[in-house]
């Protein structure tokens, strides 16, 4: 079976969603001219905490936390073997305060707004047939920086921050293994060098996935492990501010997408924490439309 | 095809490299000592120090290792939320208290150092960072700091030593009169409390001798509602509900009783205040002519009344540290026989 290479250029990766579901940059290309546009929702719940040593129960201060966002996310060939890729979220983040608590520390239960903008050239640099496919080699930079004027100054209120409001500068390396039957592997290792304190950080995925005509289908398992220059929230060094801390996990996700009509198509997603430290222990949905062109 | 094989073997090292970075794993720390603060957030017991240390704003402080001390550590003696609802206070309701005072009673749980239980033997002195000293009292085999039953001992943390109590430790910092001053002018609770006792003792014209600083108290402070039910029941219509009608019960009930009454809320034995857990029932000298009859210690605390209450009074805000005494705040004003 040979791969559907105009469904695939066409509609793949439309899922960059939540600031830390996955990476943006995926191992297919797009050819010369081609693109597309996702509009993407997501949502995402935590009642738990991965805290040091232990996750704990009840987010302080907001008992439990959701945010939802809403991304814009484009890719586009300007060469068979260099695409651009964007990616802008909106963000709302709603803490469970109760009310007394809200009155007493001055807090509010919701913080939202545009997040960062990020923008990643990638570059094919090598490709090679195999026997019954296909491997790609590609290397990728780019940067994110907040567009928003979004605030991570607020102590404990900047539990429910949007983001860090960092800028991140990231190299990742790329293999894409594509078989003919559709079946396709893909793993990225990369480092991203962090601004406002945020801890540098190491970034992993794999992915492997399902793309045929009628559907396309992926899991993945994707990393974060941040430089101990980082502190653990209540821990040693710990001042309220939460960019400086070390935020590592293990995210298990998967995601679907389904050709609609002519150029337009639809996504969903799940995904979860295996493990993780000073972050929220969240599961989220999200959902997609991507047009190609 | 030598070259494919090539490509092949470089994409699975890069993927074996990928997957072997791709697990983040709890085990590098899992090991790891939490701080105090991380004790009391992980501990679903401990939600409304949590809170109150929050509002109290030593939440950070407790995170980090103490600058104060060459061990780098604090000894925190931590309430239980039954403890804190002894007091009606829980994350609702914390609020009823002024900030400062919140932040200070929290710092009268915390010393310098580890304060390890093999040194907190009945009658040693520990001082706090609020400044008081803290003093531990050995009870029916059970040690207590203060009135403070500590429940359990010697948690370690990253940055120092937890102690878990049953009820919450209060000190003023000042002597009698001007702790009741402080609950009277809303720097204690937000709403004004103690304000008939503070209208009483000026009235009396005992704030001199309750502010000695040579005695040593032991205490029963009446609530204001303690104090409203009797003048009301004793005023009737001529009841106005304001600190008013303190003086009015001289004139119905014969000049002095107002200090008569105030004299029986208070120890004749003035060297050395007493905590609850220092407490026995019994019959104990007043101050004024009537005696004190305290109940049995329950749950660590003890009913108290005067030979006129026809029901004894409850502690609602036990073993408040003062400079000059201990006082025990009760619901009930205790009565001679009227």
């Amino acid at each position: 079976m040979n791969l559907n290479l105009r469904f695939l250029t066409g509609a793949l990766f439309m899922m960059p969603v939540m600031m830390l579901a996955q990476s943006p940059v995926s191992g297919f290309m797009k050819v010369k001219g081609d693109g597309s546009i996702t509009a993407s929702f997501s949502s995402e719940k935590y009642d738990e905490v991965f805290l040091v040593p232990q996750k704990v129960d009840g987010v302080p201060v907001f008992n439990e936390v959701k945010t939802i966002s809403y991304s814009l996310y484009a890719e586009y060939g300007l060469s068979d073997n260099f695409n651009l890729v964007f990616n802008l979220p909106y963000i709302k983040s709603e803490g469970q305060a109760i009310p007394e608590t809200l009155e007493n520390t001055g807090y509010e239960n919701e913080r939202k707004g545009v997040q960062d903008v990020s923008l990643y050239g990638k570059y094919r640099f090598a490709s090679k047939a195999t026997p019954n496919g296909m491997i790609d080699f590609i290397a990728a930079a780019g940067i994110e920086t907040p567009l928003g004027d979004y605030r991570v100054d607020e102590e404990l209120q900047s539990i429910i921050a949007i983001g860090n409001r960092s800028t991140n500068i990231t190299g990742l390396a790329i293999a894409s293994y594509k078989h003919n039957n559709g079946i396709f592997a893909t793993g990225q290792i990369g480092y991203s060098l962090r601004s406002n304190d945020v801890p540098n950080a190491l970034l992993s995925e794999v992915k492997l996935g399902y793309a045929a005509s009628k559907f396309y289908l992926e899991g993945y398992v994707a990393n974060q492990l941040s430089d101990d220059s980082g502190v653990d929230i209540l821990g040693e060094g710990f001042n309220g501010f939460f960019p400086a801390t070390r935020v590592n996990y293990t995210r298990l996700g998967f995601n679907a997408y389904v050709p609609v009509y002519k150029g337009l198509g639809v996504s969903g997603g799940y995904s979860n924490y295996i493990e993780g430290r000073n972050l929220g222990d969240a599961d989220g949905f999200n959902w997609g439309v991507t047009y190609s062109f | 095809m030598k070259n494919i094989y090539k490509y092949t073997g470089v994409a699975l090292a890069f993927l074996g490299a990928v997957l072997n970075t791709s697990c983040e794993t709890d085990s590098a720390y899992e090991d790891e000592p939490a701080s105090i603060a991380a004790i009391a957030v992980a501990n679903p017991d401990f939600s409304t120090l949590e809170t109150a240390a929050v509002l109290g704003d030593v939440a950070l402080t407790l995170s980090n290792s103490n600058s104060n001390d060459a061990s780098g550590d604090f000894t925190v003696f931590a309430p239980t939320n039954a403890a804190f609802a002894r007091l009606g206070l829980e994350e609702a309701t914390l609020g009823v208290l002024q900030q400062p005072f919140l932040k200070s009673t929290l710092l009268y749980h915390v010393s310098n150092g580890n304060l390890l239980s093999n040194s907190t033997t009945d009658g040693v002195t520990a001082p706090s960072l609020l400044g008081p000293t803290r003093r531990f009292i050995e009870r029916d085999g059970a040690i207590y700091i203060n009135g403070s039953e500590i429940l359990a001992t010697d948690i370690s943390a990253s940055n120092g030593t937890v102690h878990v109590i049953d009820k919450v430790m209060i000190a003023s910092g000042a002597d009698v009169v001007q702790t009741a001053l402080a609950l009277n002018d809303a720097n204690v609770f937000k709403n004004p409390e103690l304000t008939f006792l503070v209208a009483a003792v000026v009235y009396a014209d005992l704030a001199g001798a309750l502010s000695n600083p040579d005695a040593s108290f032991t205490v029963f402070a009446p609530t204001d509602s303690a104090f409203k039910a009797v003048l009301e029941a004793v005023l009737g219509d001529d009841y106005t509900g304001t600190t008013d009608d303190i003086a009015k019960l001289d004139m119905v009930l014969g000049a002095g009783t107002v200090q008569a009454i105030l004299l029986n809320h208070v120890f004749a034995d003035v060297s050395e205040g007493k905590f609850t857990s220092e407490l026995n029932a019994g019959t104990y000298d007043a101050l004024g002519s009537d005696d004190i009859t305290l109940g049995t210690f329950t749950d660590g605390v003890l009913s108290v009344s005067g030979s006129g209450n026809t029901a004894p009074a409850n502690m609602v805000i036990p073993d408040v540290q003062t400079t000059n005494g201990i006082v025990h705040v009760i619901d009930q004003v205790l009565l001679p026989v009227l």
